[in-house]
């Protein structure tokens, strides 16, 4: 990417928010293809009970595709999940900016079926690596870390 | 046909313990009499000897009964477990789930107390008291604490309970081998609340037949040979298991199907389960073992504590492995756990402010798909309830 700072910093944020709104939408093909071929996608937090770091989810791309593929197949709580982000930090690799590593705060609100209630489901950060050398900026890795741990019925889609 | 309202409450053509009046879900002081004859007087799961690993170290606990308590493990390693109370004016002690306290010290006004419940310490204790102070008769309340054969943490508000020995019977000892073969730890806590009935939530735990809202279950179990020469056992007390299958783990394409790993001294990919009760439910489905426990907050809230247990000896491979298998069925984005509770979450929402009767009926030689478990449970539950869950406003209940 040749670009200046500032339109790289624009690309990158567009990049995060388009990850979210593809997913509000179960567009999943659209989100995986925002990826890099190796992927990696975690949820994670840490519990104070056991006084234990949590994995939660973790998927290379193929076995992300392969949950979401599989997705209709199951019995799920179709109520909307909306993820609302902003992004916080870009830290670049070097003068080159091949990679950008990015936190962004993230909320994700569930609205009842019958469109009556929001309520805050999570509440977490995105920990991104952003790979920059092609034409577009793409996914190379996302760690969910989680703040909120007790997530009620769970949810078979990916924050 | 369908019925009109009188016909929807008229009881079924079925014999008595294979129904339920659908108000033992919903009616808050039902729920108020089950913590009271009920969680105040069984043996509850509090936690895993390896979360207070060292002298000096607590956990929190939120009994079913309403009380809050902490277990601390003493220099003597003994874990004990107090109401989480102090004796002057009632403030937490402990706040946060977990620690490391030498001195339980209150942060209202700096009471202390040891990890035998003593109180050692008050602050300007001459001053105030001159020596009208007794601390002997101002120590923590102690509640029984027992640690069974795999390190888990009982506790029992009845001082005059029976022994966890007594309570649980034989009923583990389906899983002693695999349980106590090498030491366990924690490797993955989360809680749930939902808006259902514990007993609800226990229900599904009791009965496979609900197998059939599970995509993966159904794939990689009821599609297998030898998942209906299963066998449900009863034991005293509403304990009980269903006999072991091997899990077909490659039947189901949205996980990696190669298992290599299995659990120590267990079945290759068997899958075991037992459910005490009145709410806990040990889930071992080779390579990993969750532990269901419940606190029941209201008629229709419980919080359900999931622990993911491992052996201590793994390799970090082995415990990537596991960890794996575990959050794919189990963890909060697993596949199976989300179906389990948006059911119940259902059954919860159909049930408000109906009455009639759901069923607890099928006979099928007591396999799979028998609803013995549900049945048993109920047993139990009539019992200590003084009344049937299929008459719970019975006047005169015939059963003591």
């Amino acid at each position: 990417m040749e670009q200046n700072s500032y339109d790289t910093e624009k690309s990158i944020k567009e990049l995060i928010y388009q990850s979210c709104l593809l997913l509000d939408e179960k567009k999943f093909n659209e989100y995986l293809a925002l990826c890099e071929e190796d992927f990696h996608y975690t949820i994670t937090a840490y519990s104070p009970e056991v006084r234990a770091e949590m994995i939660w989810m973790n998927e290379d791309k193929a076995s992300l595709k392969k949950l979401l593929d599989v997705y209709p197949r199951h019995n799920s709580d179709h109520a909307p999940l909306s993820r609302h982000t902003t992004v916080y930090t870009i830290d670049y690799d070097d003068d080159k900016k091949k990679e950008a590593s990015v936190v962004s705060a993230v909320q994700v609100f569930k609205t009842s079926l019958d469109g009556g209630e929001t309520s805050l489901f999570a509440v977490a950060k995105f920990y991104d690596t952003i790979k920059l050398n092609g034409d577009q900026p793409r996914l190379a890795s996302r760690n969910v870390r989680l703040d909120t741990r007790m997530l009620g019925l769970g949810s078979h889609i990916p924050f | 046909m369908s019925r009109n309202a009188e016909e929807f409450k008229q009881k079924p053509d079925l014999p008595s313990s294979h129904f339920v009046d659908t108000r033992i879900y919903t009616d808050p002081d039902i729920f108020r009499e089950e913590q009271e004859k009920i969680f105040k007087h069984v043996w509850m799961i509090a936690c895993h000897e390896s979360e207070l690993p060292n002298p000096h170290d607590y956990r929190t606990y939120q009994h079913p009964a309403g009380a809050n308590l902490f277990l601390v493990r003493g220099e003597d390693m003994i874990i004990r477990c107090f109401y989480n109370f102090c004796t002057h004016r009632g403030n937490t002690l402990l706040y946060d789930p977990s620690g490391n306290a030498k001195h339980i010290t209150c942060i209202f006004h700096l009471w202390s107390f040891d990890c035998h419940g003593n109180l050692t310490d008050v602050t300007r204790e001459k001053e105030g008291y001159q020596d009208r102070l007794c601390k002997e008769k101002l120590s923590l309340r102690e509640v029984k604490a027992e640690v069974d054969f795999s390190g888990v943490v009982w506790v029992n508000l009845d001082d005059n309970c029976d022994s966890l020995e007594s309570y649980i019977g034989g009923a583990l000892d389906y899983l002693k081998e695999e349980l106590s073969a090498e030491p366990l730890e924690v490797f993955h806590y989360h809680r749930a609340i939902v808006n259902t009935n514990f007993k609800l939530w226990h229900d599904t735990n009791s009965e496979i037949y609900h197998d059939f809202i599970h995509y993966h279950n159904r794939k990689t179990g009821m599609m297998q040979q030898g998942y209906f020469d299963r066998k449900f056992h009863c034991f005293p007390n509403g304990h009980g298991y269903l006999d072991s299958m091997e899990i077909r783990y490659d039947a189901y394409e949205g996980v990696d199907g190669q298992r290599k790993l299995g659990w120590p001294k267990a079945p290759d990919a068997c899958h075991k389960f037992i459910d005490l009760f009145p709410g806990i439910t040990y889930n071992l489905r080779s390579p990993t073992f969750r532990l269901d426990s419940m606190i029941p907050l209201g008629p229709n809230k419980v919080m359900i504590e999931y622990r993911g247990f491992a052996p201590k000896s793994d390799t970090p491979a082995e415990r990537k492995q596991r960890i794996q298998d575990y959050i794919g069925i189990w963890g909060p984005f697993g596949r199976n756990l989300h179906e389990d509770l948006l059911a119940v979450s259902g059954q919860a929402q159909a049930l408000a402010g109906v009455q009639s009767h759901i069923l607890h009926a099928r006979e099928e030689g007591l396999n799979s798909h028998d609803e013995i478990g549900m049945r048993h449970f109920y047993a139990e539950w009539g019992r200590r309830m003084g009344r049937s869950a299929s008459d719970p406003y019975a006047i005169n209940p015939l059963i003591p």
